[in-house]
């Protein structure tokens, strides 16, 4: 799952999560993506999610999820332009696994996902 | 010194064919900067002698097409070297040396540094060691100093690096992010030609040789397998890129399994039962 | 910590181009002394908080067009006002929350605010002053990167 409220970056992620082998649903805002999330099945074994978003901002979206025990299972990728060292420490206390940083290039987030174990990393 | 007219031209039709990728005339000065580093890491002098060895050389036009087409190392992108080093070689070589020795391990073309950094990475997460200390040289001057610095853009840190590492270990100077005083406090830089007569240097526990024998003729292979060993421990362990081997170049490794990576050791030190080996 | 400077913006910019509108490093950012001309389309981000002030793009209509083609994978002709608002208003978000990055902890990034047609030949940021600025060109054509702080905010530090 894609959240982030710029269509240009929605799609640009869309393309290289596509090209992995993963099918994509997009989401402009965390409560999109939560009700998003009441519907779609199976669940998104990943989201990649923006920080500044307007009505539900990324971080608010990572810590309802992770209070979600039927969530548990999803792997949570900040993709963000928020690259303070405090802020980054902030989302992996809220419960973010990985973090990419913008401006990323199609491999960065390929090689993040193989770090998870989402991506064999052969297809890296 | 500028590429001639038939230089660019032959990069640029090679790049369009092999990456469909369109260098217009006046993109000249990219291709230098983009091949100076490595033309200077394979020994060749200038842009244009390197070029004429790529019409000559397959995978000096491999190499070429490369590096017009990416632009950054990866951290842990080839995870499996890293995974053996961690879950198979540390532990080994702590219950052969005991908790009081110093591993020595050598990054052999440690490039802009990410390779030596994310040992050390590595070694500092894994509860097993103690002391170590890293040895990370490169044929370009140029690599050494900046590898030294330890500093790296943004998009350098995005590539294929854990983030918890990246909070832990580095921090934010500018723009960009560096590598923690007290990692590279473990690291030393030397500049050092694998293709001539090496340093005389302390013996090495783990030597990674990833992703430079391909640039290398047979022969030169075989010299340099053999320097490198010279300087290894008996029961050392060696690791190459996925696409290179000491196989039929070398006897005086053995190939064995580590994890899901095939590493390489000197040969005598395969039959030796672990705790039988010699004390350092 | 130091005020985000030309150098700062450049580096910047470097990447911000390598990921999305020059993946190949064929055709880059060239800085130099020349300023986009109108018709203009701006996109800025405000940071409040810690500090305050403006990130803003000012690109000549034809770059705005171009960097929204590249940034979508598109043909230029076949990009929409739509598209243009979209996209630069991202790659404006991209600069300015890098550039955050250099400010005091503590600053926030507003939302992208994207303007076109006559009012952005004549956009004014009051009570702002010009702290750094890289302007260069793109594919022939002209685009300017500039980061302004309120002048009160100046005045404390």
């Amino acid at each position: 799952m894609v959240i982030d409220d710029s269509r240009a970056m929605r799609l640009i992620l869309r393309r290289i999560v596509t090209q992995l082998g993963f099918e994509v649903h997009e989401a402009g805002n965390g409560k999109e993506a939560l009700d998003l999330l009441e519907t779609v099945d199976p669940m998104p074994q990943v989201a990649l999610i923006d920080w500044n978003m307007p009505v539900m901002n990324g971080l608010e979206f990572v810590t309802a999820v992770r209070s979600d025990e039927r969530f548990r299972q999803m792997t949570l990728m900040m993709v963000t332009t928020e690259s303070e060292h405090g802020q980054i420490v902030r989302a992996l206390a809220a419960g973010a696994h990985e973090y990419v940083i913008k401006p990323f290039t199609p491999e960065a987030i390929a090689e993040k996902l193989a770090l998870l174990g989402l991506v064999p990393s052969g297809i890296v | 010194m500028a590429l001639t007219q038939h230089e660019f031209a032959f990069v640029s039709g090679l790049v369009r064919r092999e990456a469909a990728i369109v260098l217009e005339a006046g993109k000249e000065y990219l291709v230098e900067a983009r091949l100076l580093p490595l033309a200077r890491r394979t020994g060749t002098v200038t842009v244009s002698e390197f070029v004429a060895r790529a019409q000559r050389e397959r995978v000096i036009a491999d190499q070429i097409v490369d590096a017009l087409t990416t632009n950054e190392t990866s951290w842990l992108r080839d995870r499996e070297p890293f995974t053996a080093f961690t879950d198979s070689v540390v532990p080994d070589l702590a219950e052969r040396r005991g908790p009081q020795h110093k591993l020595r391990i050598w990054s052999a073309a440690c490039s802009s540094g990410q390779e030596p950094y994310s040992l050390a990475m590595l070694l500092e997460e894994s509860v097993r060691t103690g002391r170590y200390e890293i040895l990370a040289t490169d044929i370009s001057t140029e690599m050494i100093e900046r590898a030294k610095a330890g500093r790296y853009s943004q998009l350098e840190v995005n590539r294929g690096l854990p983030v918890p590492m990246l909070v832990r270990y580095f921090d934010r100077v500018g723009t960009e992010w560096q590598v923690a005083e007290a990692l590279r406090r473990n690291v030393s830089f030397q500049k050092v030609n694998l293709a001539a007569p090496l340093p005389q240097l302390a013996p090495f526990d783990v030597v990674f040789l990833r992703n430079v024998l391909i640039y290398f003729d047979l022969e030169t292979k075989r010299s340099v397998l053999r320097r490198i060993r010279s300087l290894m421990r008996p029961d050392g362990w060696l690791f190459l890129g996925a696409a290179e081997t000491t196989i039929g170049i070398d006897d005086g490794f053995e190939r064995v399994v580590a994890g899901r990576a095939s590493a390489y050791r000197p040969r005598a030190a395969t039959t030796a039962p672990v705790g039988a080996t010699r004390k350092g | 910590m130091s005020a985000p400077t030309t150098d700062d913006l450049h580096a910047i910019t470097e990447q911000v181009w390598l990921s999305y509108l020059d993946p190949e490093g064929v055709n880059p950012f060239l800085p130099s002394s020349e300023a986009p001309e109108s018709p203009l389309v701006i996109a800025s981000v405000s940071v409040t908080g810690a500090w305050e002030g403006h990130v803003i793009m000012t690109f000549s209509e034809q770059a705005a067009e171009l960097a929204s083609a590249a940034l979508l994978g598109m043909e230029a002709d076949e990009v929409t006002p739509d598209d243009v608002a979209d996209a630069v208003g991202e790659l404006v978000n991209v600069i300015g929350g890098n550039v955050k990055s250099l400010l005091p902890d503590g600053s926030l990034l507003s939302l992208p605010h994207v303007v076109t047609g006559d009012s952005a030949g004549t956009a004014k940021w009051p009570a702002t002053v010009e702290i750094c600025r890289l302007q260069g060109s793109w594919q022939e054509e002209k685009i300017a990167i500039s980061v302004w702080t309120s002048k009160s905010a100046g005045e404390g530090s």
